[in-house]
């Protein structure tokens, strides 16, 4: 076996000038001031300090959670009762359907956000269609109804596919059992199919969930510019202020809040008592 | 039927190979290769910002390949640049020419290679961040104005108020606001008739409270390029934009007008430059030069709609019985007092930046 252990190291280089490295490189910039040199480093904690004092930037912290709450909930809404119709039909048809659930995300992400551009607008396809009726035109554009579209639109499928695998590798003799019991449809959903499929939907949450609250194309896209989320004040400190210490540091604090929510999601999924499994 | 094929194989092979080493006044590849060293050339430039046949025309004339990359901003050009990335030929603007100077990152040009700099218009010669284009030769100019609706906004009032008319309630919901701190912040200093290069601390407090008033107030949509469509396609009632963008706003919905405000403007220009880490120098002024010949200048200016930097483009343009004769758009204001053009400052522009995204964060 020890021959075959000096193959690890490609891996581990790889990870650390992939993962590590930048990793580093944004801590440091956090916590320094702008314009150092190489060789003096000045640490600061001025970076944090104007973020929490700022009612502004905190507002708009407010705003991406609760976006990336409402996209998170709309998407286990929609998503479950998909899944659960795809894993409880025949196996042909749900090869077919989760194709047509992956088949969009192999387009670029940005190119499907642009054509929601040619749906919702003015005189887009939806409000033409809503005329045919004499509706509208509805403006769609530019409000939060089109953001949290854009996003869920965007990131349903990871909930689909999540919870739709738990859902699939279930033991179908386990409802069996428990009708055999006397429990009727809606007992045996609620006290066997929910609960074994918990994990999936908690998996499907921390992927809809971490995307939502860090996008910054689909809310400039579909928002406008007015419609400012965290990722986009980290975008401009990169990208037009040249600010990256302070863009590092709100990067910090994101990765912060979306490392203490992925540790309560993980503590509902391993409590026994939460989701009833016998472990 | 077999041989037919063959020979139709044959004779495409044959019109390829032709097509691939001879090419219009005669040069071959293999010539440019002697002539400037390689056929290659790395151009940088804005997108949509280029006359449809501009750079086939180039590369069958001088028998090169260009290769093509597009940039939307200043800044994620200077970035890429800053990234070590290697262009022959750049299009940034003013500003950003006078931050590459003064922090040598371009190469000086020789002008002897470019004999069609006798070409250049009037209103883009003696710019100050360059004044005898040492490093740039101008490629497109322009002002910035408002672009309105005359069915239904007042070109009276248009022109009573200028900038102002932007925190006109009447207007609520109706505007659109470029969604950039330079841009915006030039309108509310403009409007309160500072210079938009101030660094005084109290005149930025004060264009950002004119503008903080305008956000709460006036329901703006922030957006950059969709501005064309949208007034195009009659969405809003006003908007400010770049004079070349108005020109094709104009030309398409003739229900819009053009205001140049009397408070004053930007006056910009984007010019090509050449990078001190160019490959490839000598085709990168080949290119510079083309560019300023009456062919390539009229195909990019008719194309894109920007005012050309070719005085003898500018003129049919603009004059009688030219394409753009009835835009009011189309022509830079040109020799008025109020009218400036950007100064490099970065930290003017970090606490702008700071402040517009504060602006737009704001409910």
């Amino acid at each position: 076996m020890r021959q075959f252990r000096s193959m690890v190291y490609p891996y581990v280089i790889w990870i650390t000038i992939m993962i590590v490295v930048p990793m580093l490189m944004i801590l440091l910039y956090a916590f320094t001031t702008a314009g150092n040199e190489v060789t003096t480093i000045r640490f600061t904690l001025d970076n944090f300090i104007r973020f929490f004092n700022d009612a502004v930037f905190l507002d708009v912290l407010k705003r991406s959670l609760v976006i990336a709450v409402a996209t998170t909930v709309l998407c286990v809404l929609l998503g479950y009762p998909i899944a659960y119709v795809i894993a409880s039909g025949p196996e042909k048809s749900k090869m077919f359907w989760i194709l047509m659930i992956t088949l969009p995300t192999w387009i670029n992400m940005l190119v499907r956000t642009y054509a929601w551009v040619g749906i919702l607008q003015d005189d887009g396809l939806l409000n033409r269609l809503l005329g045919l009726f004499g509706l509208g035109p509805f403006p769609m554009m530019y409000t939060t109804f089109a953001v949290v579209l854009g996003m869920v639109y965007n990131f349903i499928p990871f909930m689909i596919l999540q919870i739709h695998a738990s859902l699939a590798k279930m033991d179908k003799s386990l409802l069996e059992a428990a009708s055999d019991l006397g429990a009727n449809r809606i007992q045996c959903f609620l006290r066997v199919t929910l609960p074994l499929s918990l994990p999936g939907v908690l998996s499907g949450i921390t992927l809809v969930f971490l995307p939502a609250v860090s996008s910054f194309f689909i809310p400039k896209l579909l928002g406008g510019g007015q419609y400012v989320l965290i990722g986009n004040v980290i975008e401009t400190q990169f990208m037009t202020s040249g600010d990256w210490n302070f863009g590092s540091a709100i990067s910090l604090i994101m990765a912060v809040i979306i490392m203490i929510s992925m540790y309560l999601t993980r503590k509902v999924d391993t409590d026994p008592a939460a989701n009833g499994r016998s472990e | 039927m077999k041989k037919w094929i063959a020979m139709t194989l044959a004779s495409v092979l044959l019109l390829a190979g032709c097509s691939g080493s001879t090419s219009g006044d005669g040069q071959s590849a293999e010539s440019a290769v002697e002539k400037y060293g390689s056929d290659t050339l790395k151009l940088y430039n804005w997108g949509e910002y280029m006359g449809e046949d501009l750079i086939s025309n180039f590369e069958e004339q001088f028998g090169v390949n260009v290769i093509l990359e597009y940039f939307d901003s200043n800044e994620a050009m200077y970035t890429k640049l800053q990234a070590g990335d290697s262009y022959d030929v750049l299009v940034p603007s003013d500003y950003m020419i006078e931050r590459l100077i003064a922090e040598g990152q371009l190469q000086e040009l020789d002008l002897s290679l470019i004999p069609n700099i006798s070409n250049l218009a009037e209103g883009v010669k003696n710019l100050p961040y360059d004044p005898d284009n040492t490093y740039s030769v101008p490629y497109f100019w322009g002002s910035v104005g408002i672009v309105y609706n005359h069915n239904n906004v007042d070109p009276a009032v248009v022109e009573e108020q200028g900038y102002e008319i932007l925190r006109n309630t009447d207007y609520k919901g109706r505007i659109y606001v470029y969604d950039s701190e330079r841009d915006s912040f030039m309108m509310a200093f403009k409007a309160l008739g500072y210079s938009m290069n101030t660094e005084n601390e109290a005149e930025i407090q004060e264009a950002y409270q004119w503008l903080l008033e305008m956000n709460n107030t006036m329901d703006p949509v922030y957006v950059t390029d969709e501005v064309i469509d949208g007034m195009i396609n009659g969405t809003k009632d006003i908007a400010v934009v770049y004079s070349g963008d108005a020109t094709t706003i104009l030309e398409e919905n003739p229900d819009m007008s053009f205001w140049m405000p009397s408070e004053g403007t930007n006056l910009w220009s984007d010019a090509m430059v050449i990078p001190a880490n160019a490959e490839n120098p000598l085709l990168a002024h080949e290119f510079i030069n083309y560019v300023l010949t009456y062919d390539a200048s009229m195909d990019n200016s008719t194309y894109v709609g920007y005012a050309s930097s070719n005085q003898e483009v500018l003129d049919e343009l603009s004059g009688e019985g030219g394409l753009f004769a009835e835009n009011e758009a189309y022509l830079p204001r040109s020799g008025y007092d109020k009218d400036e053009v950007f100064v490099d400052n970065q930290v003017l522009k970090q606490t702008l930046s700071e402040l517009w995204i504060k602006i737009k964060a704001t409910k």
